[in-house]
């Protein structure tokens, strides 16, 4: 058991987050989404001494919640709290993650709830979200990393009542938690909580090897359909290099040049929005990438063993989709050949160096940074950049650039109108021109610019180019 | 009625000036070591798009305000905020339009000079206007595909006929595709709204309220004062139940929504406060509805309810995700029932002292972080132009009784008053 503790007391608030090093990869094959299952068994079924009701009325005045998250490799119990509560809830937190109750009831709610996440939800009323998790499927296809964390629509109606109790007792164990606290944790507190957490098991089931890629060369496309006024796009291929490894910081530098997300930074952005008004934004990432909430920042303790690079082009109608993915690709190919202009460079150190102080304005946000390093056998992110940023070359970057991203390898999937798709899939293959026409003025280096993207090859096989309505994704 | 002054809520200090063009200046100090929040609230949203033909121009607008001033191109500025590694953005609601800034503390000055000079020497060209204008049916484009936008848009829609939060602050489609015919008249709009007068500055973080003074003074000190007189046209009373229903092409749960009018936002109105323990009491997991619906007979799969804060009346919203088109008449059925109970049955008083508990700790709870501070005494500034505002409206929820609840769901939940939409699979 490894633990963060980040005391500090300028907040009337207590953060917690204790992270298990288990997820959506240790889904038992056939029962896809038993890890979220039991998760959410945790946050919303009670304990052995109090019904998920008497939870919620304890909780209640409190405006206090026990959340959970479970991505591929981490599930994380967390929750803040006022001081003025801080006992009161810390019982509950602990019953919680100690003696779940997994009532019958909860289970077929729960059940029934990531069931309909995935048929009535990402399948259905998020083009956005789908185009990613489809993206996800190509790199990893058949394997956990290669579909949502709440499992497929086959896997989910198989798990039965007693598998979430199963799944708890077996892979909530010592050597897989980081315990982190933040906040006004006077150290009585914290030996108690460590003292508690003591009754886990010392060890769990061992873990599976981790994700395996899918090697084929060469580009390949997957248009999923449904019902869409304008098309989702992901782009992306498979990236080994994790915030473990050296590599990753001169390569998170490079993709906040291309595409910082939410940002006006980026060359996608600049490209595809300010430029031309292709769509309302266009952003690129060297790891899983979960805003959090409303924010611009990404949630903490998604932790990944396998990243992926993956460019994110947000709904542009369906005749500009061709166009869209080949400026795309080009700008990325350039961005390999031609690696950051220098000023550019300078820039988005700059930038990096000051903005990632953003990114830990609550304790809780600064606990998950420190967890997340504490995973990767680093320190938190920011202090990683602020360490690495002022001695880093653009030599470095171009060269980290060079070896890890390659155009050639991207995975493309497309969420359209069933009555697009066909043309979409049939102008990949051909490397049919796509000029683009605007129905607005347009500056003339841009139309320049145009005329050579409307050409791009793409050289894609028509054989890897599939199309696949929406409601067989992820089914089993 | 009790005569001591309201408790006090907010836990940090405010500061407040208004500059002599009328823009009013707040300060509030926070233990944030080297991090400030920058907020520009404009008073000025959907609700002020009364010209036919032209909804959704308040959101475009917002837009539009990225893209430049003689000394600021939209390249460099955002060059500039880059280089101090802030986060900026900005959104609009039906009553209000906000742009912020979050830097370093140290960058204060340099975030003001950048940021006043848009609000008063914003200038671009036709095509970047037109550019825009893709951009806006991107973003209405990237929201097609999630029902419960289409479900607000209606329930909107058909809950107003006169007032303008009849359309959503993205505007309708066909007035989307119109903007970018619309040059000019986002030039009267800048000219009309985006005036010193209209406007607050909140800025809140590591900083001494008397030099962020001094920097508004000289940054905004110039920016022109004179907002147009504007009245929003008068919603009638409602006279009968309004229904309406969307045939959904792509799979979905079933989704039910009700509305009713309720009163416009005031810190001293017992009702609108009231009406707010009513969204808690009897639609918060804790209520007997969300017990019976949601985790008893498992029909629906989330339900939540509330009354929005608007300048103006808004609605009273209840949505509910229920699992099987069977069930909508038996779920709209008990809501219907448990806002009868609320009209006629006072709440027992530990209910009512969770209630509020509840709504003060949540509140308390969403201002850890500069953005959050600023953000939130935007929100009472824009409504009522007073950020005492802030401490008066939790002073009226600790006096809100039980009587007080039964007679605002009394007046609030009559079926006549009644919108009900829902959406299902076509």
């Amino acid at each position: 058991m490894r633990t963060v503790i980040l005391p500090s007391g300028g907040t009337p608030f207590i953060s917690f987050r204790l992270m298990f090093e288990t997820g959506s990869a240790d889904d038992p094959p056939g029962r896809e989404g038993l890890a979220a299952l039991t998760a959410g068994l945790l946050a919303e079924g009670g304990t052995r001494a109090l019904t998920y009701e008497q939870l919620l009325d304890a909780l209640y005045p409190m405006a206090a919640g026990i959340g959970v998250q479970v991505d591929r490799e981490a599930t994380v119990v967390y929750g803040t709290v006022h001081r003025d509560h801080l006992d009161a809830y810390y019982d509950l937190l602990r019953q919680v993650v100690l003696e779940p109750r997994f009532d019958a009831k909860d289970f077929l709610r729960i059940r029934d709830d990531q069931r309909n996440a995935i048929v009535a939800g990402l399948r259905a009323a998020d083009d956005e979200a789908l185009g990613k998790e489809a993206l996800a499927s190509m790199l990893y296809p058949g394997q956990p990393y290669g579909r949502p964390a709440e499992g497929t629509v086959a896997g989910i109606d198989a798990i039965g009542g007693a598998d979430p109790a199963s799944f708890h007792r077996e892979r909530y164990a010592r050597d897989r938690m980081i315990v982190g606290l933040a906040g006004a944790v006077p150290d009585p507190f914290v030996r108690r909580v460590l003292d508690d957490l003591a009754a886990l098991p010392e060890s769990g089931a061992p873990r599976g090897t981790g994700p395996r890629p899918d090697a084929g060369d060469g580009l390949t496309a997957l248009v999923v359909t449904k019902p869409a006024r304008a098309c989702a796009i992901s782009l992306g291929h498979d990236l080994p290099v994790t915030r473990a490894a050296d590599d990753f910081y001169p390569l998170f530098v490079a993709g906040s040049y291309f595409g910082e997300h939410r940002t006006f930074n980026g060359v996608l952005m600049t490209k595809m929005r300010s430029d031309r008004g292709l769509n309302y934004g266009d952003y690129a990432y060297v790891e899983s990438f979960v805003q959090d909430g409303s924010s611009t920042f990404p949630l903490p303790n998604v932790p990944r063993r396998r990243q992926a690079f993956t460019i994110w082009i947000r709904p542009v109608a369906p005749e500009n989709a061709h166009f869209a993915i080949r400026l795309a690709v080009r700008e990325m190919r350039r961005l390999v050949r031609d690696g950051l202009p220098a000023q550019a460079f300078e820039e988005t150190k700059e930038f990096l160096a000051s903005y990632s102080r953003l990114w830990v304005q609550t304790p809780s946000r600064r606990l998950g940074y420190a967890m997340d390093g504490a995973f990767y056998g680093r320190l938190g992110l920011v202090e990683e950049l602020a360490a690495r940023l002022p001695g880093m070359t653009r030599d470095e970057v171009n060269a980290a650039v060079r070896r890890h991203l390659d155009p050639e390898r991207l995975r493309i999937a497309i969420v359209a109108g069933p009555e697009h798709a066909g043309a979409i899939a049939e102008a990949l293959a051909s490397d049919a021109p796509s000029p683009i026409v605007y129905a607005t003025d347009t500056r003339p280096d841009v139309i320049e610019e145009d005329c050579e993207v409307a050409v791009e090859p793409l050289a894609l096989d028509r054989a890897r180019c599939r199309i696949v309505p929406a409601d067989a994704m992820f089914e089993r | 009625m009790p005569s001591a002054p309201p408790r006090a809520t907010f836990p940090y200090p405010i500061v407040e000036a208004t500059l002599d063009n009328g823009l009013a200046v707040v300060a509030v100090p926070l233990d944030t070591p080297g991090l400030a929040a920058h907020y520009v609230a404009v008073r000025t949203g959907s609700r002020n798009e009364v010209e036919p033909g032209l909804s959704g121009f308040a959101h475009f607008f917002e837009h539009m305000m990225f893209r430049g001033t003689p000394r600021f191109t939209p390249e460099r500025y955002n060059d500039v905020l880059k280089r101090l590694g802030a986060d900026g953005n900005a959104f609009t609601t039906d009553d209000w339009t906000c742009y912020h800034v979050t830097a370093a503390a140290s960058a204060l000055a340099t975030v003001m000079d950048l940021e006043a000079d848009r609000f008063m020497n914003l200038r671009y060209g036709v095509e970047a206007f037109q550019k825009e204008a893709g951009a806006v049916l991107g973003e209405y484009n990237k929201n097609a595909s999630i029902p419960i936008n289409a479900l607000v848009e209606k329930l909107h829609d058909v809950a107003y006929t006169t007032h303008t939060y009849k359309h959503t602050t993205m505007g309708f489609l066909r007035d989307i595709e119109n903007m970018p015919r619309q040059y000019d008249h986002s030039l009267a709009f800048f000219e009309r709204w985006y005036r010193a007068d209209n406007a607050a500055l909140v800025v809140a973080g590591d900083v001494v309220p008397d030099e962020v003074f001094a920097l508004a003074r000289r940054y905004f000190g110039p920016w022109r004062p004179g907002v147009a007189p504007f009245t929003t046209p008068r919603e009638p009373e409602q006279a009968g139940e309004r229904r309406a229903h969307i045939p959904w092409a792509s799979p979905t749960l079933p989704l039910l929504a009700l509305a009713y009018h309720a009163p416009a936002f005031d810190p001293d109105d017992a009702d609108g406060r009231a009406l707010d323990v009513v969204a808690q009491a009897y639609f918060a997991p804790t209520s007997p509805l969300y017990r019976q619906l949601v985790l008893e007979r498992q029909w629906v799969e989330g339900i939540g309810a509330g009354a929005e804060d608007h300048r103006d009346p808004g609605l009273f919203l209840v949505i509910a995700r229920v699992k099987e088109a069977e069930r909508v008449d038996d779920v709209r059925a008990a809501i219907e029932g448990a806002l009868a109970g609320a009209a006629t049955v006072p709440l027992p008083a530990d209910r009512l002292l969770a209630v509020s508990s509840r709504i003060r700790y949540g509140f308390l709870s969403g201002l850890q972080t500069p953005d959050q501070v600023a953000s939130a005494v935007c929100h009472f500034i824009q409504l009522t132009g007073a950020t005492a505002s802030i401490d008066r409206s939790f002073a009226t929820l600790d006096a809100i009784g039980a009587a007080d609840v039964v007679r605002a769901a009394d007046r609030a939940f009559a079926a006549g008053n009644r919108t009900v939409v829902t959406l299902l699979p076509a």
